[in-house]
């Protein structure tokens, strides 16, 4: 493929003006066009790791909850780069249900939510402060995420995806159906980066809620396409992370983990299985 | 909504699952308001149409201008040929789908900023994602506001399950700022009437379709369509903007008609 040759073409009878390319006068909409760019992709952060730190499975239940997970994240910064993006929590889930009864559409919730997040990352900022991580303003922290994690052992940021009022409407009500799970797992995608575990309150995924019915079936590992011939009710993250890890490049599976079992973060960032993994079919 | 069943649906929302789909949506009973129902989102095509030049371009902004005393328009731009340009550079260079995504924003800023300046002395601002709180202004003083067509998605951009091209780009994203405020209409200006059942740049054979459902459009699954696919998937499950109008914008008075709401090119409803 040689895109060298950037000469300024007019084509005869055609009236717009090109730029010489590969893709010059196509439709990017041609399906055999797109089938052509599938190239292969350079990993920018292959060492960094991405958690995404649960707002309400963590943060909001205060110093029980939090401390004994600071420690741990403490603890590994000093062996991992990590690249921590947090939930909303119940002020998220308190402003939808605002919002929702205001008559606010998806757009507006999403950009709603992410403010919550950035909260919460503000919270965990300031204890891993000492560490030299700080929360990260959302408009800096994607260009400057090589520079901030070559500088520091680690960053902070709301998990948001940066959609905004360009959120997607859902199938079904309106709550944006990108979340912060859904976010860091897309950082984590476009950057490369080597795992992306989220920490939530639970062991990991079961086959019904397990603080509804004692009964629920641990889940040790599944991939895309038994969870959608499952139809699992309730899952612990992002429904449409199901969707985004089937057409990922580079992050192939995610873990959840518990966090309020600590101990099982460094394990989980050397790649052992200590929770539940989701994983892309077999190709 | 009462205090009680406000704080069920706090109570849900807080509950373990968020991800109840059908749960939560029982819960949502309010209809979507509509921000800006008196606006008309008018995008304008990267490679059909500014980068055309002038030829294509002056006329279209005289009609914009006619057309100010009775319509409000957002008016978004495409990206075209420079994108393409990146695009390609980008994938031999091996730039994920999130940096394309970045690049192709790049572009359509700088056609934003083209058609801003030739309506500059009109008074039409332009805007950029961040500054989107001040549009509601801008359209009741200046009727019209120039925005970047390309959703912020930057590094965040999903990847297509084909190839690496950033899925939502400059349809996608125009057609989004019209759902999300509940807009007057979706207008895109091409240089083609609509949609043909296949490239009529390329296939003298193609027919013109005046009018298309998308599950009719699905089930006819043609290699190349008009708009981006993923503005067909989001119309399926839009609150407010279940059609769009493509227009040929290189015949003089259709964006009038189509303003008006005559059906002037392919009308495409969910």
């Amino acid at each position: 493929m040689s895109s060298s040759d950037t000469s300024f073409t007019e084509i005869p009878a055609d009236g717009r003006h090109h730029v010489k390319s590969m893709l010059m006068r196509e439709s990017l909409l041609d399906k055999k066009v797109m089938s052509s760019t599938e190239t292969p992709v350079v990993r920018m952060l292959p060492f960094a790791h991405v958690i995404k730190v649960g707002g309400r499975s963590i943060i909001d239940n205060g110093r029980k909850a939090t401390y004994p997970l600071v420690d741990a994240l403490a603890a590994a910064l000093d062996k991992f780069k990590l690249v921590i993006g947090l939930g909303g929590g119940i002020r998220s889930r308190h402003v939808t249900s605002i919002g929702m009864d205001l008559g606010l559409p998806t757009g507006v919730l999403a950009q709603l939510r992410i403010i919550d997040a950035l909260g919460n990352a503000h919270l965990l900022g300031t204890l891993l402060a000492p560490y030299g991580v700080v929360a990260i303003p959302p408009e800096i922290l994607g260009h400057m995420l090589p520079f901030f994690i070559k500088s520091a052992p680690g960053v902070i940021c709301n998990g948001d995806p940066p959609f905004s009022i360009w959120e997607h409407p859902p199938r079904l009500g309106r709550i944006p159906p990108h979340r912060t799970d859904a976010g860091t797992f897309l950082l984590a995608e476009c950057y490369g980066c080597a795992t992306h575990t989220l920490i939530k309150d639970v062991d990991g995924l079961y086959d019904a809620d397990p603080n509804a019915n004692p009964n629920a079936n641990f889940i040790k590992e599944i991939t895309v396409s038994e969870l959608k011939e499952r139809n699992i009710s309730t899952l612990p993250f992002d429904r449409v992370l199901i969707d985004l890890l089937a057409c990922a490049r580079q992050v192939k599976c995610f873990q959840i983990i518990n966090g309020l079992k600590p101990h099982l973060l460094e394990p989980a960032l050397r790649g052992e299985h200590v929770g539940t993994i989701v994983r892309q079919d077999a190709s | 909504m009462d205090k009680e069943i406000l704080d069920r649906m706090t109570m849900a929302l807080m509950g373990a699952s968020p991800t109840d789909d059908e749960m939560m949506a029982s819960l949502d009973n309010q209809p979507v308001v509509q921000i800006l129902p008196d606006a008309n989102v008018v995008k304008v095509g990267g490679q059909s149409f500014i980068d055309r030049g002038r030829a294509a371009v002056f006329p279209l902004i005289e009609e914009i201008v006619e057309n100010l005393p009775r319509h409000k328009m957002i008016i978004g731009t495409g990206a075209g040929t420079r994108a393409r340009h990146a695009y390609s550079v980008g994938l031999d260079l091996g730039m994920p789908t999130g940096v394309l995504s970045v690049l192709g924003f790049f572009v359509s800023i700088q056609n934003a900023k083209m058609i801003h300046y030739l309506l500059a002395k009109h008074g039409i601002p332009s805007i950029e994602p961040a500054q989107f709180a001040q549009l509601p202004l801008y359209l009741a003083e200046r009727q019209a506001c120039v925005s970047v067509g390309m959703p912020p998605y930057a590094y965040w951009q999903p990847n297509p399950a084909i190839g690496r091209i950033p899925p939502h780009r400059t349809d996608t994203g125009c057609y989004l700022i019209s759902e999300v405020l509940g807009a007057r209409s979706m207008i895109f200006v091409k240089d083609e009437d609509g949609l043909y059942t296949a490239d009529p740049k390329k296939d003298r054979n193609a027919r013109f379709i005046p009018k298309i459902t998308v599950e009719e459009l699905e089930q006819l699954d043609l290699a190349d369509v008009v708009l981006e696919r993923s503005v067909f998937e989001l119309m399926k499950t839009a609150k407010h903007r279940r059609s769009v109008q493509i227009i040929n914008g290189l015949k003089k008075g259709n964006l009038t008609r189509a303003l008006n709401g005559e059906p002037v090119g392919t009308i495409i409803s969910a």
